[in-house]
């Protein structure tokens, strides 16, 4: 039996300690440009960094681009989760056999690298916003499917057994039972299709684009401006970070009831 | 139909709560490589009564059928000929007059012990108020007061064990059917739960049909003994328990007829030749059940 979750009060130093790594980086960071020579020239301080990020704001720009590309990436996100979800609870659920014949196939496409595909995309769909959202789409569809699909078929018979012995209805068992049995499997594909749909999408939006984020950084490349560089790949790392922070919280109230999350 | 309601009135006892008849029940298996397909009888010519209010116990060695025969009763599985009547009522699905407990507890790990208990509430469309107040209640009487808001995964297997009970009493069933339900936990914790049963039983007085592989338990919780032999599973013979009762761990089993009766259901076990006949398994029945496993 557990105890229970330990309140941890709100300020303690061991949890300052565990996060002094962030400020030593920052230091460290601050310092290096300092040493002169190509360090100086190729790597821009926070300080500078963060001036220019608050520059770019000010200017207008930097929320339109992270705008641009969150839009992306969730339109494309959203349109996979509804499309893998409710195939994977009717392969994974009701049409196994199919799921036997159709799984090489899946797993074969599945692998297909994006970025060989991005071309294609961009000859089917045009250079807009189409091909990034095909993009996007593509490469959250298959963890999302796969780990729905698992997750449907690792639900324990007997719980399902349980219910039925009570005379419960297929709509009820599926809401009351199956949905939530499953929960864990959707939200692992989830939250992997949005990790890789984040990173796919910066890096398409520098193959291709004229606004977002990854625009952004290939535009400061192309024009060497190092801080611009920074700045955008910095409001990058927080937005993966936020992404991240989200989910977890998700997490916490979806599935706090499990035995290994941290609720 | 009617002729199927008379030999239901002539064959049962007026107090039959559950009648089972001529059940058989047989699977096809599929070709192997070493053998070609045939049929394998699970279940051969069962006929049982159960009175309202009885304990009764289905043992028998595994692959006799016994789980099986507790499906068939629960509605989850439809025999391949014959019937079951509960209270005069041919069976024809899973309901909430019959609450089932299983061996692996089968609790919903999203819901707390409370939401687990009021799961068959739902069900049956209690409403929100009377649901808290007829979980507290039964979580009350397997005695976890105090768990309510914990999750499955903070308890102890036999705690596991008593929501599952609480959860297919709350519903108010009359017939409670349980499927090994203390195969999966210590000795002790085992016996504890077995005088516990004993004793919700006689408070709530339901009808209750149990399985087990254990001579031990069998003869300890039954009003009677149903034998149950493997390949065919067939049922060999039904010993009534006269041990007086209430009956608790402490001061049955050292009595002179426990020891009797248990060794009376271990007899019928073991002098049972199995046919060869259609065998899965033809390891002597003595081999898959041990007599002396809780001593």
């Amino acid at each position: 039996m557990s105890t229970g979750t330990t309140q941890s009060p709100f300020f303690s130093w061991s949890r300052w300690l565990d996060r002094s790594s962030v400020l030593l980086f920052f230091i460290i960071w601050e310092l290096l440009p300092k040493a002169g020579g190509l360090l100086e020239t190729f790597i821009a301080p926070p300080s500078l960094v963060f001036k220019t990020l608050w520059e770019t704001y000010q200017a207008g720009e930097l929320l339109g681009h992270v705008g641009v590309s969150l839009g992306r990436a969730v339109s494309g996100f959203i349109a996979a989760a509804l499309v893998a979800i409710p195939s994977g609870f009717i392969l994974g659920g009701s049409f196994r056999t199919i799921e036997r014949l159709v799984s090489p196939v899946l797993r074969f496409l599945g692998q297909l690298n994006p970025f060989s595909l991005f071309p294609l995309f961009i000859m089917f769909l045009g250079i807009g916003e189409l091909s990034k959202g095909a993009m996007i789409f593509w490469v959250c569809i298959w963890p999302i499917l796969f780990n729905t699909i698992n997750g449907v078929k690792e639900i324990d018979p007997l719980l399902i057994k349980s219910a039925r012995s009570m005379g419960t209805g297929i709509v009820t068992l599926f809401f009351k039972v199956i949905l939530p049995a499953a929960t864990p499997g959707i939200f692992h594909g989830l939250k992997m299709g949005s990790g890789t749909a984040f990173f796919m999408l910066i890096a398409a939006e520098m193959i291709g684009a004229s606004r977002g984020l990854g625009w952004l950084v290939w535009n400061a490349q192309t024009n060497f401006q190092i801080p611009q560089l920074f700045a955008a790949t910095v409001t990058i790392s927080i937005l993966g970070l936020a992404l991240n922070g989200v989910f977890s919280l998700l997490e916490k109230a979806l599935l706090g009831w499990r035995q290994n999350s941290h609720a | 139909m009617g002729t199927v309601a008379d030999n239901y009135k002539d064959a049962a006892s007026a107090d039959a709560k559950i009648v089972v008849r001529d059940i058989n029940w047989v699977f096809h298996l599929k070709r192997t490589r070493t053998e070609p397909a045939r049929d394998f009888i699970a279940l051969e010519d069962i006929n049982l009564e159960v009175k309202k209010g009885e304990f009764l116990v289905l043992v028998g060695p595994s692959g006799c059928g016994k789980s099986t025969l507790l499906d068939i009763l629960a509605g989850l599985a439809h025999p391949t000929s014959g019937a079951v009547y509960i209270d005069g009522k041919q069976v024809s699905g899973p309901a909430l007059d019959r609450g089932i407990v299983l061996q692996g507890y089968a609790l919903f790990p999203w819901r707390t012990v409370r939401q687990n208990v009021e799961f068959g509430l739902e069900i049956k469309k209690v409403p929100k108020g009377e649901r808290k107040a007829i979980s507290d209640r039964f979580i009350k009487l397997v005695g976890l007061d105090g768990f309510a808001d914990r999750f499955p995964h903070e308890l102890s297997g036999g705690m596991k064990q008593r929501v599952a009970i609480a959860r297919a009493l709350a519903y108010d069933p009359d017939i409670l059917l349980m499927d090994e339900p203390f195969a999966a936990v210590d000795a002790q914790t085992r016996e504890n739960l077995q005088d516990e049963l004993l004793r919700i039983w006689e408070e709530t007085k339901k009808t209750i049909v149990f399985v087990t592989h254990s001579i031990e338990e069998a003869a300890f919780l039954g009003d009677r003994v149903a034998v149950l032999t493997a390949n065919p599973g067939t049922l060999r013979e039904i010993v009534k328990i006269d041990l007086p009762r209430p009956r608790t761990n402490s001061d049955i089993r050292s009595s002179a007829e426990f020891g009797w009766v248990r060794h009376k259901i271990w007899e019928l076990l073991q002098n049972h030749q199995p046919e060869v006949r259609g065998a899965i398994d033809s390891r002597p029945v003595a081999d898959a059940i041990s007599p002396s496993a809780e001593l």
